[in-house]
Order: structure tokens, then C-alpha cells, then sequence
């Protein structure tokens, strides 16, 4: 009985702590977000905040804004991860094998680095006053650093997607190139024995091998980039600002009654991560990822 | 006619570090002629680089010298991908994310065929390598021998100028392989197709093929039908190689031939110069005595071993310093036993004299 139950009961204090904050907070936003709210004394359930929310154009402003911004991130991240993942390849398969590879390290540093110092990165460097403008402007390409485009702290969102697309490449690098490598160095053999060039070669074999565990990808860098929080407010304007901006700004500058808008904001961005979950789930499914792989 | 034609063909080491003492040669140049329609195997151990050769002739691996021609065009410039060769490897290398058939069209489709002509053309391929019904599943719902009947029709069915085979079946069980072997006879007769073929395995080469090349430490050694090869080696590592065993060294003087150890002396059929020679003899030219004969010679020895395989018996008998192979029948093997001395006779018109 003992033995049985030992491992449970030594997991008990990490399971419990992280049931207690994840779930928790969880639990408590949703009861909040549905008005119950003791500390102002609301007990009563109520979808107020979520009229609220979703009648108001400044949500739904931050969303088409959430939504472009994620969008083009990984549209991004996916298409440079991808170039490095098949270039990275490429590379190995014409020098030796035994020669180290400086190149994967360079690729994996950005991988190192905290989101928030990949944006202050983005600042120093891209701003109208920042380190690449000063530059141009020095060198006569430009007259005054007014002259650079605003690239950091942009209504479209720039800054925060080059920031992503930045960071996140060599994440989309990372779960491809594994892939890559269960690609038989004979399949390039056999393909050129039956006719296909180099780009046949990538066309008929690299990228339909790569092509689930590319999706997948994209899709992690998505919902990552939808709902994350620090970027965004670094890089952002304040209006509009993406959904967790936007939930962050209801949540400290407004009053307590706005506490349950914000945290609605909150329950639907958890929300539509999860549908998105479920339908690459599917997706992932229905295309029988490893379809042959045995 | 468009026969095969290689031309002193070569392949060096690349020369960071030569290994003590080795020639610099991977391959020593090789000069060979297949002809239009022929099996032809390319045979010798791993590393005597028959697979070099292939591998060369396929444009995959580039040559350090001469030249690859099909009929009046040379191909040595001429990429893999442009040669219209088809190549069964070790392995079945089918793409695992394509369906049997996509994986038997892929030539096709290199080549700009259409759809449904190059579908139908897969079917009817694989129709011939008995996987009709296959088309739609995936690689890895096939047995091995599947999988290489498979990598068979990808290679036939662009209709290939030569078919190049790298020890397509020796990942397969015997069984398997002996029917793999029937198929591909069969398909090649049909086909007319020129193959090259690479084995280790001399039953397989000398079942299959027209012509054989032997290869043995980066050079070739001797070309010809199976029966030239194993009846008239030109060299004991040929003779070795093929798994004759009864090699005796000796001196040939005023035409007779005495061996080393002295337990076999006889008259040599035919003009030989005086000299140092191996005498070999195949295992089944060597019989029991009973009684002198004219045109056969006796060797005294005692059965040290006896083992049974396939209808015959292999005997190893000892003979002066010599052990000799010998296939009896069963119907002689009872009359001897292991320990019991035993009177040989060899037929010297089936034994055969080399020089190295």
C-alpha cells in the first residue's frame, strides 16, 4: 500500500501547488468574470460584463488588431523557421559530419533569450530614435531619423510582429529540423536516380514531410502570439492594444466594477485558445501526421 | 544497339590521410562492356568496391576518371537526375508519406507524364510484380519483400535504359529472396532491360546473371558466364572467392605435376610450361576409388569430417598437408565414415592449373 502510494504522495506538494495557482486562477477569473464578485459585494451571476465587452468597439478594435498581429507573426516565423530548417539541411548534407556546427548555435540563439529582451532589442534597435535609424541617418541614406518609418510602437502592430517573427523563426527551426533529419540521406539518391532535380527534391519530398510538423508549428507560434502579453505592451500603442493588453489596461486603470470586463477578456482569449486546440487537434488527426513514418 | 560501355572508370581515396600503407586506388580502373538486354552481376565481398562502381555508374558518386557511355552518347557529364537509370537500392527507400502507387510513379511524374496516365502505368507495374490491389497503401503496411517488389516496379515502369541493383535482396529472408530472384528473371526476360546488378551472394549472382564480373580488392579480376568463372578461374582468388577450397600449390616439370606436400602427382593434360602453379579442384570431380580408371589420379587421405546438406555430402579429408573439399553422394558417403582412411580419385580433366 505503502509503495503504492508513495510516488502520489511525493508528488502531492508540486501537483497540488500548480492545481491551486493554474485552476484556481482559472476558477476565480471565470467566477469574477460572471459578476460574482464578494469583494464589492456582488454575489449574483450575471453575463453584464460579456454585454459589456462584446457591444464595445474597442474590443473587438483589439481583436482584428490580436488577430493581425498573430496572423503575421507566424506567417512569418513559419516561412523564415522554414527557409533555416531546409537551409540547415541542406548545409549538413554538403559538409562533414564530424565538423562542428557553429551554424545551429547561431540559429538557436534567439531561442535563449526572454520575450522581454527580444523586445527591448526591437526598441534600441528599430525605433525612429534607435540605433538603426541614427545609423542610416550617419551614414546620408536618410536625411533625419524622423525619416525612418515608425516601426516600434506602430498602430499596425510592426515592431510587435518583427519582434515575434524574430524570436519565434528559430522555435519553428527547432520542430522541423528533427524532421528533416528522419529524411533518408538515400531518399536524395533514389530521387535524383528517377529524375528529380533539386527543387523537385524539396518540393515532392522535403516539404511534404515537413509540412505537418510545419502546421503544427505555426499553430503553437499563433496561439502563443494571440495570447501573449509582454511584447505586445512593450512595442504596442496604447489604442488600440491587443485582447491581453487590453484586459491588462481594464484591470489597472479602471475602477473594480471593470475587474469582471477585464477578466471576461481573459476567459475569452482561454476560450478561443482552446477551440483552436481542438480544431488543429482534428486537423492533426485527420491528416494522419505520421501517416507511413510505421 | 545501345549496350553499357564503362571506360577505365576510377576512384581514388580522397587523400587527407592515406591508410598505412594502402594503394590510393578505391576503385582501380575498370573497363566493361553490358550488353543490350543482358544480366550482368558485378560479385566480391564488401569493400572490394563493386558498389563504388555502381554508384559511379549511376552518376551519384563522381568518377576520379573515364567514362560512362550508353550507345553513341556519353554520359559521363550528365547528371543522375538526367540519365534515365533506375536504381533498386539495399533497402526499399519508398517515400513513407507517398501511397504505393505515387511511390511507383515518381519517375513518371519526374519526367512530366500525366496523371492518369502515369497512375495507370503504376498499376499495370505492380500488377506485374504481384502487388495489384496495393496502389493506395502506405509503405509501411507492406512486408519487406513487398516494400522491395515495390522499389522494383518504381524502377521499371519509366522504362529505363539500365536497371542498377545494390544488393536489393539481401535485407530479405532466403525463402523470400529465392522468390525475389524467380521475379526479377522473370521480369527481366520480359522487360528486355539492361541490369547491373551488385551482390556479395555467388548463388544469387550465378543464378541470375549473363555474364559475371568478379571484383576483389578494388579491381576486377575476371569477367564471364558462371560456369567460365567456376569452372576456369584465372586466379586462386577467384577460385577462392567462388568457394573452391581444394587449392594445391606445386611445380609443374617436363609435364607432370607434383604438389607441395607430394600426396598428388600426375600428368598434366595439355601444354604447360614448366613452372610454379595452384592445381584446383572442384569438390565434385573428386570421387571415392573404386578401381583405377585411366585419366584419373588417386590421393590417399583420411575422412576427417563429414556433413550433410541438400541431398549431398561434404567431406573434408585430410591428404598430406592438404584438406581436401569433397561432394559425395549419399549412396558413396555410406560406404566411408569419419576416422576411416579413403582412397580419392580426381578427374584431371576436370581439375584446372593457374598461375597466381
Amino acid at each position: 500500500m505503502w509503495q503504492k502510494t508513495k510516488p502520489y504522495l511525493l508528488l502531492l506538494p508540486a501537483a497540488a501547488t500548480i492545481i491551486l495557482l493554474f485552476f484556481g486562477g482559472i476558477f476565480d477569473g471565470l467566477l469574477k468574470s460572471f459578476g460574482y464578485f464578494p469583494a464589492i459585494g456582488e454575489t449574483g451571476f450575471s453575463v453584464a460584463a460579456y454585454d459589456r465587452l462584446l457591444s464595445s468597439s474597442s474590443f473587438w478594435e483589439s481583436m482584428a488588431l490580436t488577430l493581425r498581429v498573430a496572423a503575421l507573426s507566424s506567417l512569418l516565423s513559419a516561412i523564415i523557421g522554414a527557409f533555416i530548417a531546409v537551409a540547415l539541411f541542406f548545409l549538413n548534407d554538403s559538409i562533414e559530419r564530424t565538423s562542428p556546427k557553429p551554424w545551429h548555435r547561431l540559429f538557436q540563439l534567439p531561442l535563449t533569450i526572454p520575450h522581454l529582451v527580444a523586445g527591448y532589442i526591437m526598441v534600441l534597435l528599430f525605433m525612429q530614435s534607435g540605433f538603426l535609424s541614427r545609423l542610416l541617418a550617419a551614414m546620408g541614406w536618410i536625411d533625419e531619423i524622423t525619416d525612418f518609418p515608425v516601426l516600434v510602437n506602430d498602430p499596425f502592430g510592426w515592431g510587435i510582429i518583427f519582434a515575434y517573427a524574430w524570436k519565434e523563426a528559430p522555435f519553428v527551426t527547432l520542430m522541423l529540423y528533427p524532421v528533416l533529419s528522419r529524411i533518408h540521406g538515400s531518399w536524395r539518391e533514389v530521387s535524383r536516380v528517377f529524375g528529380a532535380g533539386h527543387w523537385q527534391f524539396i518540393r515532392e519530398i522535403v516539404v511534404p514531410v515537413m509540412m505537418p510538423a510545419w502546421a503544427i508549428a505555426t499553430f503553437i507560434v499563433f496561439v502563443f502570439t494571440f495570447s501573449a502579453f509582454e511584447v505586445p505592451y512593450l512595442l504596442g500603442v496604447t489604442y488600440p492594444s491587443v485582447l491581453p493588453v487590453y484586459s491588462y489596461q481594464l484591470y489597472t486603470s479602471g475602477t473594480l466594477s471593470d475587474r469582471p470586463e477585464a477578466l471576461a477578456v481573459n476567459v475569452i482569449l482561454a476560450a478561443i485558445t482552446i477551440l483552436l486546440g481542438l480544431v488543429a487537434y482534428y486537423f492533426s488527426k485527420r491528416w494522419n501526421v505520421l501517416k507511413g513514418w510505421g | 544497339m545501345s549496350d553499357l560501355r564503362i571506360i577505365d572508370i576510377e576512384k581514388r581515396y580522397r587523400t587527407a590521410e592515406p591508410k598505412g600503407g594502402a594503394s590510393s586506388f578505391m576503385l582501380r580502373p575498370v573497363r566493361l562492356t553490358i550488353r543490350e538486354g543482358e544480366f550482368f552481376s558485378l560479385l566480391g565481398p564488401s569493400g572490394c568496391g563493386k558498389t563504388t562502381l555502381l554508384k559511379m555508374v549511376a552518376g551519384l558518386l563522381e568518377a576520379d576518371g573515364g567514362e560512362v557511355w550508353v550507345g553513341d552518347e556519353n554520359l559521363t557529364d550528365v547528371p543522375p537526375e538526367s540519365r534515365k537509370f533506375a536504381m533498386v537500392f539495399q533497402q526499399s527507400l519508398l517515400f513513407p508519406h507517398k501511397t504505393i502507387e505515387d511511390n511507383v510513379a515518381f519517375g513518371l511524374k519526374m519526367q512530366k507524364v500525366g496523371k492518369k496516365q502515369r497512375l495507370k502505368a503504376a498499376a499495370d507495374m505492380l500488377e506485374h510484380v504481384g502487388l495489384s490491389g496495393f496502389g493506395s497503401r502506405y509503405p509501411d503496411e507492406l512486408s519487406g519483400g513487398q516494400q522491395q517488389r515495390v522499389a522494383l516496379a518504381r524502377a521499371l515502369v519509366a522504362n529505363p535504359r539500365v536497371l542498377l541493383m545494390d544488393e536489393p535482396f539481401s535485407a530479405l529472408d532466403p525463402g523470400l529472396r529465392e522468390e525475389m530472384r524467380e521475379l526479377l528473371s522473370r521480369i527481366q526476360k520480359e522487360f528486355r532491360v539492361t541490369v547491373l546488378f551488385v551482390t556479395h551472394d555467388r548463388d544469387e549472382a550465378f543464378a541470375l546473371s549473363d555474364r559475371i564480373a568478379v571484383m576483389g580488392e578494388g579491381q576486377l579480376r575476371q569477367v564471364g558466364t558462371a560456369r567460365q568463372l567456376y569452372e576456369r578461374p584465372e586466379t586462386t582468388a577467384v577460385a577462392a572467392f567462388l568457394g573452391l577450397k581444394n587449392i594445391l600449390s606445386g611445380t609443374v616439370n617436363n609435364g607432370r605435376f607434383t604438389s607441395s606436400d607430394k600426396t598428388l602427382e600426375t600428368a598434366v593434360n595439355g601444354e604447360l610450361a614448366d613452372g610454379d602453379y595452384f592445381l584446383v579442384i572442384r569438390p565434385e570431380s573428386i570421387r571415392a576409388a573404386e578401381g583405377d580408371r585411366p585419366g584419373q589420379v588417386s590421393i590417399k587421405g583420411t575422412v576427417q569430417e563429414m556433413t550433410y546438406g541438400r541431398g549431398m555430402y561434404s567431406l573434408k579429408v585430410k591428404a598430406g598437408s592438404q584438406l581436401l573439399e569433397c561432394a559425395f553422394t549419399t549412396f558413396q558417403a555410406e560406404k566411408t565414415a569419419v576416422g576411416e582412411p579413403i582412397e580419392l580419385l580426381v578427374d584431371m580433366k576436370e581439375a584446372w592449373f593457374v598461375k597466381e
